[in-house]
């Protein structure tokens, strides 16, 4: 439907309107639903709609932060209304869960850059579903860590949303932290308009965690470029289901994608990402990579790495690789007094620095 | 070059038709009295009778395929397909006795000249029969059988029903069901032991009637040790009603054996091309698929191996081409089912005009299987700007004794490498078609020489075609 500008509040009433209803009449996730395919999703989603869905659970953390005066508040209508419009990837029957039990978390309005790096952090034992938004004005630069603690059971699930405007340069640091029964899902949007986000998740101990990662260029003069980096270490029979999206509205912008992962024990680690450029969206450098180094037997990647390209003057790739860890390389440290079982660890720590090296920029 | 200046006289657009004449016509859509019709014509015994109506119940209560699928597949419609449609008359061996509107058929297609050069045998398809059938007399010495799926099941059944749905079981997937219900035509293809074919196999596929559903079954058995090259070519003339083309093709390479199977695929644009194929790798055997796709509105094809026997190797190698109109949506599937087996699979595509390539590919490792290898490289090239290519892999690994690599990329012509060759007096076209011709090269090797010297004049005149 075409609207006259002036008509652009009806536009956007209408949109909410629509997303609205689609929250509404999603099904619940299963394993036939493309997006959930792999990590015995069915068992996973079903228990987290039929916990969201319970009137007993409560929403229940707390919530510490590090950060300068008059940067925070607490979720309002505005930011209710916003994250009506977010995207997920396959999961928007829990998105609209989500909404209903709004009202906890953190919306940081960054007009200026702050001196020190910011820091949040969330922590439950119970079922905690905070909102995080992040709003960089023009050219701030920031850093800002989040921290989810998750004790016994519990289970967070936070919807993310974070907005850089003309020039900013903002980097986000995520770190899931799980009790090995825990369960996370982590639904995020990035969206830059003509500024640099970097965004670096670091997951350990959930027995479940999913992420839906969705980075969008709105606008660009070469000067848009999203950075996406993941670098975990799961163990026992941990699950981490892990989705991207790398979305070029426009063209002359840039996006980039690491995401490690060190497998051990009955460890299951799926990966499914897509570049998407639009038509027109021309002159686009886009790329993808994952990487799993499995240490067991048992250990399980499925990788699915998508390019969806409609436009001229690209330059996309995409990568995945799967192996053991390069026995050589053992040897190197064994022969020097290591023994193999730190050896083993330094080797794959060493991997997965690589991706953290990148997100501060060393690399 | 013009069509005249080729060494061969293969229509590559598929362009023409010529009247229909068919003493046997199950009519549209399929029933159990379809299978009936099919089953009395082709004077088939009861166990198959009952077989095609099991998968024909089967392929009822089947969805249609959900996951990663592209969306025109929902554009079939099962109701407005003719199943079965045939001359009636037995298959030729001599090509005099071949009817004359069949033969001018041929004649376009180039199958006597080829047959001519080298070809050890021809079994060239028109519509659900086989036409033309003959072999050199000392392939049959050496215990070769290479006839159609009616005779195999016929006269081999001892060899042929052991095999038959093994590979690509009934309830695979709807299409496999529908081909196990509706199937006629096809090869049959016996290696006995030890027994290396130095000349390929060759079969022509062709599709002259409008809503003419064609589901070829091929089942092609290399015994141990044994090698051959399969070759199949398809062409179709144009129609405006939609047609379907739901092949399976069935290899089996037991211990040490060697099967190569190249096809080229130029079907109408108003083709849907849903072909399954999949092949079994014994212990130390190998399985090439070289796979070109040109024509067809949608193709949907997936060559599979599974590497069943310890030492298998399995290998991919696809070109594809899409046009205005169309969606080529292949790739390959490797499944490590025994330790120490490797896979190749190497794609490329053009993506010309409005045209849309993606590739699908699917290689697993399973449990505890040690010291498997895969690499996958697919590379696609975007000749205008709305051209569209996509890539949808799924890579799943067991374990930490196996390394899987996948590597796509995403390019276009470098308008310096235009700009340099246009100085030197080409022109626009003739340079784009070098540079294309340059980016598939290697590929294009793989082929047996006539299919690469077609491929080649082909590529000449889509540049012509898109770039003028």
């Amino acid at each position: 439907m075409n609207f006259p500008e002036d008509n652009n509040e009806l536009k956007l009433a209408l949109e909410k309107a629509e997303a609205a209803a689609r929250l509404r009449e999603a099904p619940t996730p299963s394993r036939l639903c493309e997006d959930w395919r792999f990590g015995n999703p069915h068992r996973w989603a079903a228990e987290l709609v039929a916990l969201l869905e319970d009137a007993q659970t409560t929403n229940a953390g707390s919530i510490r932060m590090e950060a300068p005066e008059g940067v925070a508040c607490e979720p309002d209508d505005e930011l209710r209304s916003d994250e009506l419009l977010m995207s997920s990837i396959g999961s928007d029957k829990l998105l609209g869960l989500h909404l209903k039990r709004f009202g906890k978390g953190v919306c940081l309005f960054l007009e200026t850059s702050p001196e020190k790096p910011i820091t949040i952090t969330y922590e439950t034992d119970s079922v905690f579903t905070p909102t995080t938004c992040i709003l960089a004005a023009p050219g701030v630069r920031a850093q800002i860590t989040e921290r989810h603690i998750t004790r016994g059971k519990g289970t967070i699930f936070c919807v993310r949303d974070i907005k850089a405007m003309e020039g900013a340069d903002l980097s986000v640091h995520l770190v899931e932290e799980g009790s090995g029964s825990s369960r996370a899902l982590n639904i995020t949007n990035i969206s830059s308009v003509r500024a640099r986000v970097r965004h670096l998740t670091e997951h350990t101990g959930h027995a479940w965690a999913r992420e839906e990662t969705t980075a969008e260029i709105l606008a660009s003069e070469d000067d848009a470029d999203i950075q996406l980096f993941s670098a975990n270490r799961l163990a026992d029979g941990q699950v981490l289901d892990q989705h991207t999206r790398q979305l070029h509205a426009v063209g002359r912008s840039a996006s980039n994608l690491l995401y490690k992962n060190v497998l051990d024990g009955k460890a299951t680690a799926v990966f499914a990402g897509n570049i998407r450029v639009e038509e027109g969206a021309h002159n686009t450098d886009a790329y993808q990579a994952n990487r799993n180094m499995l240490l067991s037997e048992d250990a399980v990647v499925h990788s699915l790495p998508g390019l969806e390209i409609l436009a001229d003057r690209v330059r996309c790739s995409h990568g995945s690789a799967s192996s053991p860890m390069d026995e050589e390389q053992l040897f190197y440290l064994m022969a020097r007094g290591v023994p193999r079982h730190e050896a083993q660890l330094l080797v794959a720590d060493g991997f997965l620095e690589d991706a953290r090296a990148a997100f501060r920029g060393e690399r | 070059m013009s069509e005249q200046d080729s060494p061969f006289s293969v229509d590559t657009r598929g362009e023409f038709s010529f009247p229909e004449n068919h003493r046997y016509d199950a009519g549209y859509g399929l029933t159990e009295q379809t299978i009936d019709y099919i089953c009395d014509a082709k004077g088939e015994p009861n166990w198959l009778r009952e077989f095609r109506k099991a998968a024909l119940r089967k392929f009822r209560e089947m969805p249609m395929p959900t996951h990663w699928a592209p969306e025109g597949i929902s554009g079939v419609d099962f109701e407005k397909i003719r199943y079965y449609l045939a001359h009636g008359t037995p298959p030729r061996k001599s090509w005099d006795e071949v009817p004359e509107d069949v033969k001018r058929t041929f004649e376009r297609l180039g199958v006597p000249e080829q047959e001519r050069a080298f070809l050890a045998g021809v079994d060239a398809q028109y519509d659900s029969e086989t036409a033309y059938n003959n072999m050199r007399r000392e392939l049959s010495e050496k215990g070769v059988i290479f006839v159609n799926s009616t005779e195999g099941l016929k006269e081999y059944e001892h060899i042929f029903r052991p095999w038959f749905g093994k590979v690509i079981p009934v309830g695979d997937n709807k299409f496999s069901a529908l081909n196990h219900a509706a199937f006629s035509g096809g090869s049959f293809i016996y290696i006995p032991k030890g027994v290396k074919l130095a000349q390929p196999l060759q079969a022509y596929f062709r599709i002259n009637s409008e809503s003419m559903g064609q589901f070829e079954r091929t089942l092609i058995i290399a015994d141990e040790g044994a090698e051959l090259v399969y070759m199949e070519g398809c062409t179709a003339p144009k129609f405006d009603t939609a047609t379907l083309h739901s092949g399976v093709v069935e290899l089996v390479a037991l211990k040490g054996a060697k099967i190569q199977y190249v096809t080229v695929q130029n079907w109408a644009a108003n083709v849907y091309n849903l072909v399954i194929q999949r092949g079994l790798a014994m212990e130390g055997a190998e399985i090439r698929w070289i796979d070109c796709n040109l024509g067809s509105g949608l193709t949907m094809k997936y060559p599979a191996v599974v590497l069943r026997g310890e030492g298998a190797r399995g290998e991919v190698v696809s070109i594809s081409l899409a046009h205005t109109g169309q969606h080529q949506d292949t790739g390959a599937r490797m499944i490590h089912a025994a330790p120490n087996t490797t896979s190749n699979i190497v794609a490329k595509s053009i993506s010309i005009g409005k045209g849309r390539a993606s590739y699908r590919g699917e290689v697993q490792v399973l449990k505890g299987m040690k010291g498997c290898k895969n690499n996958t490289e697919c590379d696609a090239l975007l000749i205008n700007p709305s051209s569209r290519t996509d890539t949808y892999p799924a890579i799943t690994v067991s374990g930490n004794a196996s390394s899987v690599q996948h590597e796509a990329s995403v390019s276009q012509v470098d308008e310096e490498m235009l700009f340099y060759m246009q100085q030197r007096g080409l022109t626009r076209a003739q340079a784009m078609s070098l540079a294309v011709n340059g980016f598939i090269n290697d590929l294009v090797n793989e082929f047996p020489m006539e299919y690469s010297v077609e491929l080649r004049r082909l590529i000449d005149l889509e540049m012509e075609d898109s770039i003028g």
